[in-house]
């Protein structure tokens, strides 16, 4: 049993579900309590020790059903095995004395004697490869072709039992030789199947604002996307009367929540002027909280729009937040933060148009954003911060990458997407929402303002 | 009380009025004998909070409960030092003090005898006992509800972290304080941010979502005693068709309870779509919600 489990974790691990030791330990001590042949108790108690989070859910499910259904590892009780085992593992048995050396025929053949972490460690290596790709020609074959590569030797192994389970007829085995190459078959798809299926953390947790908009009179609703120049300057006004009135309420607030525990030093040593009577009771001060913010603006032209009035009143309102820190990217990242410090909000959203020093004429690629991220700039993400990231998610088909957003989500408090897109378009195209939605804590679309100021409202307050 | 078995568990919460999943009662008593926290994960409504106060129902245990919230710090968890009323004190007691040291000769002597009686001023009667204190140094073993842990600062987060490992509290002035009983945790969270790897380590996790149909209406049933069995099934359809749409808040359990005691006292038997309008507000709770349900309130009933 101890071994069964132990294997169960070390298939856990390798496919990136985080399980600790200590978990590893409670889940055993655990079992002896229940009863083990339950499979809903047996399942609960894994449950509950390895997925500690909703969003791995569904990938602790793959995993289980993978190891303890398709795959069925002896539990104990050899007299219920399967009728022709034996002749099974015989099968293997040659099957690896003549295997040519190859790394993947290996791991294919562990698979198949109910042992698939090889395999997995495979998969996922593939899954999470991070190579930039060259900027001449970009493509992201190279997944595609290592699970090409996996398939063709599935295949290949297929054929190569076939053919030596014919050479094996007679000599009474016929009966359980067909139910022998079912078996292998069996296994063999549900190998095949690991290729094809991706599973996709589901993220139950995730705030979803929606609001469909009419496209009205007022300055409010008008989309971003369609504002005339002298308009961007009437959205200027707005915006400044609006980050003045959440300054006031920002401070108002402070004021009162300054109003601490008593400080008792002080009050006893102002004390000492009336005689020991304590008459002025002074309290401690708290500082304030304030967050941190990180945002990530795409500003290919689709997005922009929105994202210079994200980064205009977000840099207006900088004395709420601890740190309010800025990157751009197309398919390059900059950081843009001492742009908005040298120079005035305004002349700063035009500068950075021109003077981020990226490619402009660039296709727009958030897997290589996210890739150059994490090398450069993932210290500035801490448990304080809050992460804004401002796209469409259209990244034209080149890899998401989507498992280095779920890295950054884990450094971080928070992950807000804001969406310049109506939401009927998302996932159309090469939108790729749908796979970084599972990752964010917020997702919202951001069109005019009405909705943005109801996200720094909240974001602020 | 204690929990012999999973069916035992599932048995004294449904006496409890709290129908648990055998998923559900087996976490339960796995939490119970191994005394390791519980974390609970779930929409709003579901029964999270319900869940603690049927444990503590059934083990016969008191429920203490600390509601997070950002700013939460030891001072309004763990305990407080009453200020006021040690000044308060200190006046009142001033003669006597000046009794007490009136024989002795210099001053160090002096200072030596007060400090003698210091531990009169930092002791219990001055210490004001918080929720986690309480749960810590109650006599009898209690069950702690930590509501919304995810709306607490990381701060506070690492402070139950030591609390909950190691089940003691250092109080400078007093020494370390160790649990007289290991409390039953209860954990809940939103999933407002992620909580730290550390704490959720060391806890037992349980994700309840909301309730199949037929589970729905058995607790309608035992929560609402009396209701027809016709208006239950109507109600939970609907209730089952309205959170599969595209809501900001979808209805929880506690709101179709909700509805079900408004109908009641509305004396409704059948849940026709004229009172389904009327009442619709008691299950949605954004104005754009109920205006989606109006629109689609053919097809619901």
């Amino acid at each position: 049993m101890v071994n069964l489990i132990l294997q169960f974790v070390a298939l856990c691990r390798t496919s990136e579900l985080k399980v600790s030791t200590s978990e590893a330990l409670d889940c055993i001590a655990m079992l002896q309590l229940v009863n083990p042949t339950d499979e809903s108790q047996f399942r609960a108690v894994l449950n509950t020790n390895f997925v500690k989070t909703r969003r791995d859910q569904s990938h602790f499910d793959q995993l289980y059903s993978l190891y303890f259904h398709n795959l069925k590892p002896d539990v104990g009780h050899l007299e219920n095995r399967e009728p022709g085992s034996d002749l099974y593992q015989e099968v293997l048995e040659n099957l690896r004395d003549t295997e040519t050396g190859n790394e993947l025929e290996q791991a294919i053949l562990e698979f198949l004697s109910g042992n698939p972490l090889l395999l997995l460690e495979k998969l996922q290596k593939l899954r999470a490869s991070e190579q930039i790709p060259s900027q001449v020609l970009k493509s992201n074959l190279g997944g595609l072709s290592g699970r090409l590569e996996i398939m063709l030797q599935i295949n290949q192994t297929r054929n190569r039992i076939t053919r030596f389970m014919e050479g094996q007829g007679g000599a009474g085995r016929t009966g359980s030789r067909k139910q022998i190459m079912d078996n292998f078959n069996r296994r063999l798809d549900v190998g095949l199947n690991l290729l094809t299926e991706e599973n996709k953390p589901e993220n139950k947790g995730l705030k979803q604002v929606k609001s469909e908009v009419q496209q009205g009179k007022g300055i409010g609703e008008k989309f971003f996307s369609s504002l005339s120049k002298s308009e961007v300057e009437e959205m200027r006004q707005v915006i400044k009367q609006l980050v003045r009135k959440l300054n006031d309420i920002v401070t108002r607030r402070w004021a009162m929540k300054n109003r601490g525990v008593l400080d008792i030093k002080k009050t006893l040593r102002r004390a000492g002027r009336y005689h020991g009577i304590p008459i002025e009771v002074i309290y401690k001060k708290r500082p304030p909280r304030k967050g941190r913010i990180v945002t990530i603006c795409d500003i290919s032209g689709s997005v922009w729009s929105a994202a210079r009035f994200m980064l205009n009143m977000l840099f207006s309102l900088q004395d709420c937040f601890a740190k309010v820190k800025s990157f751009v990217f197309i398919s390059e990242l900059a950081e843009v933060t001492s742009i908005f410090e040298k120079y005035d909000i305004n002349e700063a959203v035009e500068k950075v148009m021109t003077e981020a020093g990226i490619q402009y004429e660039a296709l727009t690629d958030y897997g290589e954003t996210f890739v150059r991220f994490k090398k450069s700039h993932m210290d500035v993400l801490n448990k304080k911060t809050t992460l804004i990231i401002v796209g469409d998610g259209r990244s034209n088909h080149f890899n998401p990458q989507d498992q280095i957003l779920g890295e950054m989500r884990d450094r971080c408090r928070r992950v807000v997407w804001l969406n310049p897109e109506p939401e009927r378009f998302w996932n159309s195209g090469d939108s790729e929402m749908n796979l970084y939605k599972a990752y964010c804590h917020e997702v919202r679309p951001c069109r005019n303002l009405n909705q943005l100021t109801e996200f720094i409202q909240e974001l602020v307050l | 009380m204690k929990f012999t078995s999973v069916e035992d568990v599932q048995k004294k919460l449904s006496e409890a009025d709290y129908i648990a999943s055998r998923e559900i009662a087996t976490i339960v008593f796995l939490a119970a004998a191994t005394q390791k926290p519980l974390l609970v994960e779930g929409p709003a409504g579901v029964g999270k909070t319900e869940l603690s106060k049927a444990i503590a129902g059934t083990l016969g245990r008191e429920l203490i409960r600390l509601q997070c919230y950002e700013g939460l710090d030891e001072a309004k968890s763990l305990y407080e030092w009453e200020y006021a009323k040690q000044l308060l004190y200190t006046q009142i007691v001033k003669e006597k003090i000046q009794d007490f040291i009136s024989e002795s000769h210099t001053l160090a002597e002096a200072v030596d005898k007060i400090a003698q009686q210091e531990d009169a001023f930092f002791s219990e009667r001055f210490i004001q006992t918080r929720p986690l204190l309480q749960a810590i140094s109650s006599p009898e073993p209690v069950v702690l509800l930590i509501d919304e842990v995810d709306k607490s600062d990381p701060e506070f987060e690492a402070f139950l972290l030591e609390l909950l490992s190691d089940f003691q509290v250092s109080i400078p002035e007093l020494g370390t304080r160790k649990a007289v009983h290991i409390p039953f945790v209860v954990l809940t969270s939103n999933n407002y941010r992620d909580i730290s790897d550390a704490l959720k380590r060391r806890c037992l996790y349980l994700y309840i979502d909301y309730p199949d149909q037929a589970l729905e209406a058995r607790i309608v049933r035992m929560k609402i005693p009396g209701i027809q069995e016709k208006l239950v099934e109507q109600l939970v359809d609907a209730i089952v068709k309205i959170r599969k749409m595209d809501l900001k808040k979808k209805p929880s359990i506690s709101e179709t309870l909700d509805w079900a005691a408004s109908l009641i006292a509305l004396q409704v038997q059948d849940l026709t779509p004229e009172v389904m309008i009327d009442t619709l507000n008691v299950i949605c709770k954004y104005r754009a919600d109920t205006d989606l349900v109006k629109q689609a309130i053919c097809k619901i009933t």
